[in-house]
């Protein structure tokens, strides 16, 4: 990422303020409407799930400038998503979602330049939750 | 973030293969599945997968083992698989083919043994160079459940028959590897260098590299250590082009290696010269050549213009490095010649002429490098014009030739060389156009370059001697407006722009340059805009120019316009899509200006962090490109924004190298509101409203009217003083709402007017300046409460707090009494301040010429008012713990 587009995923964050819990639960909606059988991964009730999600999601968008911080949180998440059998595929999904909840929350300020920087601010935060996870499953044991 | 990078060269990330990584580690755990084959091109990663996959089995408890074919182990049976083999195996002789199933056998067992029954995981790289006898083995092993066989298979490399039969069969996976997306590239590099990269530097490894993870990776060591890619504040940036490794000069060579004679020829050919048209190529080469190589995928044909280059652009580097230096005079002469009998000069091919004809070590004639450096001009290839100037020998040099020059240097920042190149020229008979050329170029240099504004003033001045027709005067009065307004008389700047007519083009493009920013800043704000965006107009008609600024430019000065008539939103917006259009135009001043500018409206709306970001890109774009003036700028706004942060370690770091810097006037009075808010950062308050009041009387003496209001607002917010009566006086002479809201809260402030306080709080809001908005709810809060209108004062400090939670971490003192929320008296606050800054009563007395009695009463009143019984409870109410 380029520093200029660090300061546009999180001042586009900054913007969404108040409509953070919108977000969460247009991104489940989003997420449940590309893959329906998401659902059954989730064992928590859902607004809980949902205020998690904005939990986490912010930590990681301010430790986005600082990578050692960024990978403690992300390779954490990475490794206990295994727990819940989240696949390499099913990241694309998430991203696609979560991308789909930013623009719909955010409307026309969500222009192509943030909408760039938040591609690469979630490919690299998929990237390490991946070689979190991988860090901990076991192979054909 | 050194260490960082130490990591990443012990263990280079692995990115974007981890579905690949599932397939092998489902195939591994399913019933029936004998191996994965991995297929690629070269350099994409087949065998850093495999090794990745082997890893991974490691970990979970399989025995490995890995076995390589190459052109040697091809010739040997077994050779390859020799540390398979149990003792005394396999040593029969090289015909072991004749007693293949009992030795098979016999491995298979061993293994088994060896291993306890555990599944071998191997890894077969270049499985196609495995001689036959090995691959049966590792087939009938992995048929037989003994091993796991991982196979990398390179594109175009026949496919051994057993693994094809294998996969016919169901028991083999197979996945393609592809080059990296350009976000998978963007994060293999955020991870291998620890931080973010610059956004020319990312675009060059992705033009360079398209993506091969081979290419990346040498590509990033070789920089790393020429020292070529460094980390400034960081970020990293790259100082340098990129060169390629001798690793990777091998791995080149061998995917040319085979080529016949003819078609290397023609990847020369195109290396040095590309891109060359199809209609030329054919008769160059024997017929099939180019078929050839296109087949290979070497070379690509534009079908719309039908130009050809070489498919990869580090193949036409690494094929260029490794060219005899003779071979490469000849082919380029050759094709000088071609061109230049197919094109008369002047033409469009007099830059390639020039080029190749010196890249051939000739001395080409000077006509041709100086009509090839206009034609770098036109492209802003600066580092181009300079080459090819500096060519010419110093006698054939006119004064044209010095402009070129002395331009390209200036804007390459060798400000000194660019002085002596430019003072040259004046001695040079020339026309009174290049003359008035020279005179503003070098007033530039010695303006930007060298920080000399009375040097760049008298530049101006000696020129009207030589320069007497009446656009060309006017062209360089407008010039003179420029260097009065970014030497910080505005004033000065808007007295010469009065007298001037404005009929050419090229002065109305130099005048809007010099007056939006006077404008702006002298209050007339809607007057600015227009002006701005009328000059980029003209601009625009204008064309590429020698010796004018980036059209850019007018931009940035657009951003600034709007961000003085309040328009914070518009500004932010402006220059965030024209910071983006110049990054990848690769323009640093405006990147420079765009990302200052970027700050100082963050720090209006009250978004602190972010201004703090956004100046520290400014800084170090500065810092990188030698510009000393902008990087004062850029320093003064960093030191600002910590200071707001109540970072004072870091604040006072960036005025200490400023410091080390010459003085630059742009902006002046807005400079030093760094000085002062770090003096309120530190606890120095009565330092501080010297401060603002000093930079408000030069900022008034020198037309900086908008900047004045903010200074003098400033002091207001910070000490409560009241200076009501000339805000009021600025508001009624700037046409922007942002002064006359500042006016408005100070006769607010003066008069504790509570409503209207809490209106002037509104109205902040809805210019986006949150954090003033904020600082005015408190103060609107503490009025209701001395009118004893509590419910009012609760919806205040409610409404205070929603703002100041927008602010980013703002540590100023207005919100400081929002979280106390009681009404302190100015002096109160001021002592509560020092003492919860860990100071003793007696020190508080000595800076304030108080005696200690009258600090701790003032103190007590501010314990009994706040509720707290110590200096730590006193820290944590005043919100500064």
């Amino acid at each position: 990422m380029t520093p200029e587009q660090i300061i546009l995923v999180q001042s586009s964050f900054e913007r969404l303020g108040p409509g953070l819990p919108a977000m969460a639960t247009r991104f489940y909606q989003e997420l449940f409407a590309r893959d329906p059988a998401l659902r059954s991964l989730f064992t928590t009730p859902l607004a809980e799930q949902e205020v998690k999600f904005a939990v986490k999601l912010t930590e990681i968008v301010q430790a986005i400038p600082h990578l050692d911080e960024l990978l403690s949180h992300t390779r954490a998440l990475g490794a206990r998503h295994v727990g819940y059998g989240v696949r390499a595929a099913d990241y694309q999904t998430l991203g696609n979602a979560l991308l789909a909840a930013l623009a719909a929350v955010l409307g026309d300020s969500f222009d192509t330049p943030t909408r760039e920087a938040w591609v690469l601010a979630y490919n690299l935060v998929a990237e390490t939750m991946l070689e979190g996870a991988a860090a901990v499953r076991p192979v054909g044991s | 973030m050194l260490a960082g990078v130490a990591m990443a060269l012990l263990r280079w990330p692995i990115v974007g293969r981890r579905s690949e990584l599932e397939v092998f580690e489902r195939t591994l755990t399913s019933d029936g599945y004998a191996g994965l084959v991995i297929h690629g091109r070269p350099g994409v990663g087949k065998t850093r997968l495999a090794d990745e996959c082997r890893n991974q089995a490691a970990a979970s408890g399989h025995p490995t083992e890995r076995v390589v074919g190459s052109r040697t182990t091809a010739l040997l049976p077994l050779g390859a698989v020799a540390a398979l083999l149990a003792d005394g195996l396999g040593r029969s002789g090289l015909d072991g083919q004749d007693h293949a199933p009992a030795l098979f056998e016999q491995t298979r067992r061993a293994l088994h043994q060896r291993h306890c029954g555990r599944r071998l995981v191997i890894v077969a790289d270049d499985v196609s160079l495995l001689d036959d006898v090995s691959l049966a083995l590792l087939g009938y092993l992995a048929v037989q459940g003994t091993i796991f066989l991982i196979a990398t298979v390179r594109t175009g490399e026949p496919v051994p028959d057993l693994l094809t039969d294998l996969w016919r069969d169901g028991r083999l996976e197979r996945v393609d590897l592809h080059d990296l997306s350009r976000a998978h590239l963007d994060t293999l590099l955020h991870l291998a260098l620890g931080g973010p990269i610059e956004a020319g530097a990312g675009q060059e490894f992705w033009e360079v590299t398209r993506g091969n993870p081979l290419y990346v990776h040498e590509l990033v060591l070789g920089a790393l250590e020429l020292g070529a890619l460094v980390e400034r504040s960081g970020v990293w940036h790259l100082e340098d082009r990129l060169t390629a490794t001798s690793r990777l000069l091998d791995l080149v060579e061998q995917r040319i290696g085979g080529l016949s004679a003819e078609a290397r020829s023609m990847v020369e050919l195109l290396a040095l010269c590309e891109p060359l048209e199809v209609g030329y190529l054919e008769t160059a080469a024997p017929p099939g050549v180019l078929e050839s190589l296109e087949r290979t995928g070497l070379i690509t044909i534009a079908i719309a213009d039908g130009q050809v280059r070489l498919a990869h652009p580090l193949h036409a580097r690494v094929v260029r490095a490794a060219m005899p230096k003779l071979r490469v005079r000849a082919i380029l002469l050759a094709q000088a010649d071609r061109l230049e009998a197919a094109n008369p000069l002047p033409g469009p091919a007099a830059l390639r002429i020039a080029l190749w004809r010196l890249d051939a070590g000739g001395r080409p004639d000077p006509a041709i490098l100086v009509r090839g450096a206009h034609l770098a001009r036109y492209a802003d290839d600066f580092r181009v014009v300079r080459r090819l100037i500096e060519a010419v020998p110093g006698e054939q040099l006119d004064s044209t030739g010095t402009l070129l020059l002395g331009e390209a240097l200036y804007e390459l920042g060798v400000s000194d060389a660019a002085e002596r190149v430019l003072a040259l020229g004046r001695g040079l008979p020339s026309s009174e156009h290049v003359a008035l050329r020279l005179a503003v170029t070098r007033a530039k240099n010695a303006q930007w370059g060298l920080c000399q504004p009375e040097a760049a003033l008298a530049i101006n001045a000696a020129a009207r001697a030589v320069v007497t027709s009446g656009p060309l005067v006017e062209e360089l009065a407008a010039d003179e407006a420029s260097v009065w307004t970014f030497s910080g008389r505005p004033d000065q700047a808007l007295a010469v722009l009065e007298r001037l007519g404005g009929s050419d083009r090229r002065t109305r493009v130099v005048r809007a340059i010099a007056g939006v920013i006077a404008l702006a800043t002298g209050g007339r704000t809607a007057e600015a805009v227009d002006l701005a965006r009328a000059g980029y107009a003209d601009h625009i008609a204008l064309g590429a120019e020698l010796a004018i600024a980036h059209p850019a430019m007018h931009v940035v000065n657009e951003v600034f316009a709007l961000t003085e008539a309040g328009r914070l939103a518009e500004a932010e917006q402006l220059a965030r899509a024209g910071a983006e259009t110049v990054a990848s135009q690769r323009v640093p001043i405006a990147q420079i200006f765009f990302a200052a500018n970027l700050g100082r409206v963050a720090i209006l709306q009250g978004r602190v962090s972010t201004a703090r970001r956004y100046y520290a890109e400014a800084a170090g774009l500065a810092e990188a490109n030698h510009f000393v003036g902008p990087r004062r700028v850029a320093l003064s706004g960093l030191a600002l924004a910590h200071a707001m942060l109540g970072e004072l370690d870091a604040a006072t770091r960036a005025l200490e190298e400023r410091a080390s810097m010459p003085a630059f006037g742009f902006l002046a009075p807005q400079q030093q509101l760094a000085d002062a808010w770090t003096a309120i950062a530190s606890k120095r308050p009565t330092e501080a409203a010297e401060r603002f009041r000093a930079a408000a009387v030069q900022a008034a003496s020198t037309g900086h009217l908008t900047a004045e209001s903010w200074l003098l607002h400033d002091l207001m917010r910070t000490s409560g003083q009241d200076v009501s009566a000339r805000l009021r006086d600025l508001a009624g002479v700037c046409d922007s709402p942002l002064v006359s809201v500042r006016a408005r809260h100070a006769v607010a402030a003066r008069a504790r007017n509570a409503r209207e306080l809490a209106a002037v709080a509104g109205d902040f809001e809805a210019l986006g300046a949150m954090l003033l908005a904020a600082e005015a709810a408190s103060s609107a809060a503490e009025a209701f409460t001395r009118d004893g209108d509590r419910r009012a004062a609760t919806v205040a400090l409610r409404r205070s707090t929603e703002l100041a939670a927008s602010c980013e971490g703002a540590m100023t003192p207005g919100l400081f009494h929002a979280a106390a929320a009681v009404p302190l008296s100015g002096r109160e606050r001021e002592i509560a301040m020092l003492a919860a800054a860990g100071l003793a009563s007696k020190d508080i007395a000595e800076r304030l010429y108080l005696s200690v009695r009258t600090v701790n009463n003032h103190l007590q009143h501010a314990y009994t008012k706040l509720g707290v019984t110590s200096r730590a409870g006193l820290a944590q109410a005043l919100g500064s713990a």
